[in-house]
């Protein structure tokens, strides 16, 4: 008949309104952090994406000077033991060699530093998408001599589809390097930092252009799973030779990683601080609960029921409260930031420039991670098991006589 | 039968300013079957000596022996266990849980000892008929008057079977009819089961119907009479 449950499910409801206030408090907490979380993380894997797949992969390949100095003179020739190396780990899905360096783009009437960047095109769309970013003319097959231009850069150029845009640079160690190349398409990215500088071109055209046949600044290496990268380049570490190095996303974006670890460490302390005063709400209720209380819980201790059930009773009792607030709150935010992650936010006006600026997609992404979902769970997990010392404490000096005499 | 031996009670309570001898120096004994009203002024012991006898309030010295065990060499956790085999309580007020029925609270007793379903369910019913409420099972307590509900708690304190019964001042929120109900059950349930009683009074009426009249003051028997 009457388990403690049953006990606990009654006296839950003898003040109704204190214990739907009390639950809506931890339902607002956990929905608050949820949403909070869901957008933080969300944010930060939209903003690692964008990079990771825009630019530097999740791992990268290169030689050990080049993340410091970028120059093609610190460009290497893979052999044929790395690309097996590469080739052999489950892990990599993909990878693409490029050859990165900087010219002048000229038309004739004006001219702009750029961003040469000599692709695989089609590995390299199979990585970034590249190709979906084309708003006029034809992407690049492998072997073409045609390049893309970033749409600023054309428009800063005064140049479109099948003008001839001029690159003059520097090739190795010095050789001068100059090319006219056929405007084949215009990329308009998201980030706008790119579009105003980028030049896409075969790779094979492109070491051509420096005098750099078969060489490579770097080779991006795709994970299937963000989880893998470290695990991926550890092994391929093993086959590197002396002059090589890879680097994981995080290493060669130190700023978005600092950027990324402070955005959570404040989300972490605005969602302390609202969790503990949920806390001390919550640890007001039981206190107010146990001493109205006081002389039924010496009552029963009077009839015969030993502390530990007493004690448990109680646990339950404000398990119930924690779990409903807990129920609540993921099964009203569940369907909303599912709603979001399908259709994120886009941001328009002035903050979606700034966004854009910086380079990142305008967009608020959400995160359906399942630790948005259970890491608020835990933490009312916690903030009971502490609240649960204080029952367990006063059930143990709670004396039936002064109970009755109260 | 003795049922219980009580020897040189004593309590002291150690107040801010002064020191209190709340019981000083108590010896009885109470016989299996007895109903015994311990009276005497307020402030004289009463429910100190009661709460002592019931395992509820350690005294500063003496012994209290039910069937032989001195109940205060046992440790708190055998104590609870002991209080709820071997005395029953009806307390003065708030007596009832109030989230549990009439019939639950009857019956929590015996869940805590571990009875069948059956068992308990029978005696249930059988204790609230033998208390005339029988038709207020399914009743919570603030649907029962303050009569019905002294009512229900002398049927749970006999749920558990107990080598006694002790009730502390139990009609003293009762007016004189729910009195005389309470007292005419009390002494029924005395006659058919054998089950000692002992309770503390004010009550003219509650002395009358006593068969030995314990009288205390300042902590001390002054008079033992049977009548
Ligand atoms: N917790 C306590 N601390 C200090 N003194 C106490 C405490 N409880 C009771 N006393 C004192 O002990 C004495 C006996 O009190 P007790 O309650 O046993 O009397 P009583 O006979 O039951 O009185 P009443 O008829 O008014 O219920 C009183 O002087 C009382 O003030
Ligand atoms: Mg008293």
């Amino acid at each position: 008949m009457m388990t403690y449950f049953k006990i606990a499910w009654r006296n839950l409801w003898r003040n109704k309104r204190r214990t739907l206030i009390t639950s809506a408090s931890i339902f607002f907490g956990v929905f608050f952090a949820i949403f909070m979380s869901s957008v933080q993380q969300g944010t930060m894997q939209n903003m690692v994406d964008n990079m990771v797949s825009f630019y530097t992969g999740y791992l990268q390949i290169q030689e050990e000077q080049f993340n410091e100095n970028r120059s093609i003179n610190n460009s290497f020739i893979p052999n044929e033991y790395l690309i097996n190396s590469i080739n052999s780990h489950n892990a990599i899905t993909q990878y693409a060699q490029r050859l990165e360096s900087f010219a002048l783009a000229a038309s004739e009437l004006n001219s702009f530093g750029s961003m040469i960047l000599g692709i695989q095109p089609e590995k390299e769309d199979a990585i970034s998408g590249l190709s979906k970013w084309i708003i006029k003319g034809n992407f690049i097959t492998p072997g073409s001599k045609d390049v893309l231009l970033g749409k600023v850069l054309a428009e800063n150029l005064k140049l479109v589809l099948n003008d001839t845009v001029v690159l003059i640079g520097q090739g190795y160690h010095g050789v001068s390097a100059a090319g006219k190349y056929r405007v084949a398409g215009l990329l308009d990215f998201p980030l706008a930092e790119l579009s105003r500088q980028v030049v896409y071109m075969d790779i094979s055209n492109c070491q051509e252009l420096f005098s750099l046949p078969g060489h490579l600044t770097s080779i991006v290496l795709m994970v299937s799973n963000p989880d893998e990268v470290q695990g991926a380049a550890t092994l391929i570490n093993q086959d590197l030779p002396d002059e090589l190095r890879i680097y994981r996303w995080d290493e060669l974006q130190p700023e978005l990683v600092n950027l990324i670890e402070g955005k959570l460490a404040s989300g972490k302390i605005i969602k302390g601080l609202l969790f503990m005063i949920i806390g001390f709400g919550v640890w007001g209720t039981i206190i107010m609960l146990m001493s109205e209380r006081k002389r039924e819980l010496g009552v029963l201790i009077a009839l015969g029921m030993r502390k530990t059930r007493l004690t448990i009773m109680i646990i339950i009792e404000s398990a119930y409260i924690g779990i409903l607030g807990i129920l609540l709150g993921v099964v009203v935010s569940l369907p909303l930031v599912w709603h979001l992650f399908i259709n994120p936010l886009r941001v328009g006006g002035k903050i979606g420039e700034t966004y854009t600026k910086m380079g990142f997609e305008p967009i608020i992404a959400f995160s359906m991670q399942p630790e948005v979902f259970y890491s608020p769970a835990i933490t009312i997990f916690i903030m009971f098991a502490i609240i649960s010392i204080y029952e367990i404490w006063y059930i143990a000096k709670l004396k039936a006589v002064i109970a009755l005499r109260a | 039968m003795k049922v219980i031996e009580i020897k040189n009670l004593v309590k002291i309570y150690n107040g801010s300013e002064i020191e209190v001898k709340a019981v000083n120096g108590i010896d009885l004994n109470f016989e299996e079957g007895e109903f015994a009203a311990i009276v005497g002024p307020s402030g004289s012991g009463k429910t100190t000596f009661l709460n002592m006898l019931g395992g509820l309030d350690r005294p500063t010295s003496g012994e209290v022996n039910i069937g032989g065990i001195n109940i205060w060499g046992l440790s708190s956790r055998k104590l609870i266990d002991f209080r709820m085999n071997n005395i029953g309580f009806v307390f003065q007020a708030y007596n009832l849980i109030p989230v549990l029925t009439a019939g639950e609270n009857i019956e929590l007793i015996m869940h805590l000892q571990g009875r069948p379903k059956k068992e308990r369910e029978e005696r249930t019913k059988e204790l609230l008929d033998a208390v005339g409420l029988i038709d207020r099972l399914k009743s919570r307590p603030n649907k029962l008057s303050g009569g019905q509900q002294q009512r229900v708690a002398v049927a749970r304190a006999l749920a558990s079977k107990p080598k006694f019964i002790l009730a502390d001042e139990p009609t003293a929120n009762l007016d004189s009819k729910s009195t005389t109900g309470l007292l005419d059950i009390m002494a029924e349930m005395n006659r058919k089961y054998n089950t000692t009683f002992i309770f503390a009074t004010h009550d003219k009426r509650v002395m009358d119907k006593a068969k030995r009249i314990v009288t205390i003051d300042d902590g001390k028997v002054v008079e033992d009479k049977w009548q």
